[in-house]
């Protein structure tokens, strides 16, 4: 499950913000590497709400920041 | 609760003739807005669209979608939206599934799918009458003065 949790994120975030999956790196940070602006931020939080049926509080969406740091945010939150 | 178009542009910076929704009829909590934007028959810009078959603009319903998601954002956020800040369109995605002609009465229902205090996302529906006329997703940005 781990795997395809992590390539099922790559892909939806690299969607978004229109970077390939190959450049999107764990520890790339979104905003300082990679030029996501806020807009591409909420995108991002609300495509994650939709698809796992999860709510990320506005004040936790500072701390992912990376595809790194959202793996292991949203990982606990997978009702599977 | 219900907002005249005093309340409206104590909220929106938009005046005429860009200001494109006359009243809010509902607000529920900081999810859901319906505005109402009275087509009138002298509106400017059916002199030009188009001369003798007047048709509201596509892009004008979708600002006037925009425009109630900022008042949305401001049920949500009533502290920053007090400050005035700027508030800018980026991304759209929309149909427009029928004509809106003068003396149409537009109802547009804005319900949030986000809100954080520099953006937003909202999906808004557009009727006239019992007919949808368009809907549309919005995400929109917030600069703080």
């Amino acid at each position: 499950m781990s795997i395809n949790y992590e390539e099922e994120v790559r892909n939806l975030v690299s969607d978004i913000i229109e970077v390939s999956p190959e450049k999107l790196t764990l520890d790339a940070d979104f905003i300082d590497d990679l030029s996501v602006d806020s807009l591409k931020a909420i995108e991002i939080v609300a495509a994650f709400e939709k698809k796992y049926k999860i709510v990320i509080p506005e004040e936790d969406i500072p701390k992912i920041r990376s595809l790194g740091k959202i793996i292991e945010y949203t990982r606990p939150l997978q009702k599977d | 609760m219900k907002w005249d178009k005093e309340k409206i542009k104590s909220v929106l910076p938009h005046r005429e003739p860009f200001l494109f929704i006359d009243e809010i009829i509902e607000i529920v909590g900081s999810q859901k807005v319906v505005a109402v934007k009275h087509v009138r028959k002298d509106e400017s810009f059916f002199e030009g669209h188009f001369p003798n078959n007047p048709v509201m603009p596509g892009v004008l319903i979708t600002e006037a979608m925009a425009q109630s998601a900022i008042v949305l954002y401001a049920s949500a956020k009533p502290e920053i939206a007090k400050t005035h800040p700027a508030y800018y369109l980026g991304k759209v995605k929309s149909e427009f599934l029928s004509p809106v002609y003068p003396g149409d009465e537009l109802v547009i229902e804005t319900t949030s799918v986000k809100i954080i205090d520099d953006a937003g996302i909202a999906d808004s529906l557009a009727r006239v009458g019992d007919k949808v006329v368009a809907r549309a997703n919005l995400i929109f940005g917030i600069r703080k003065k």
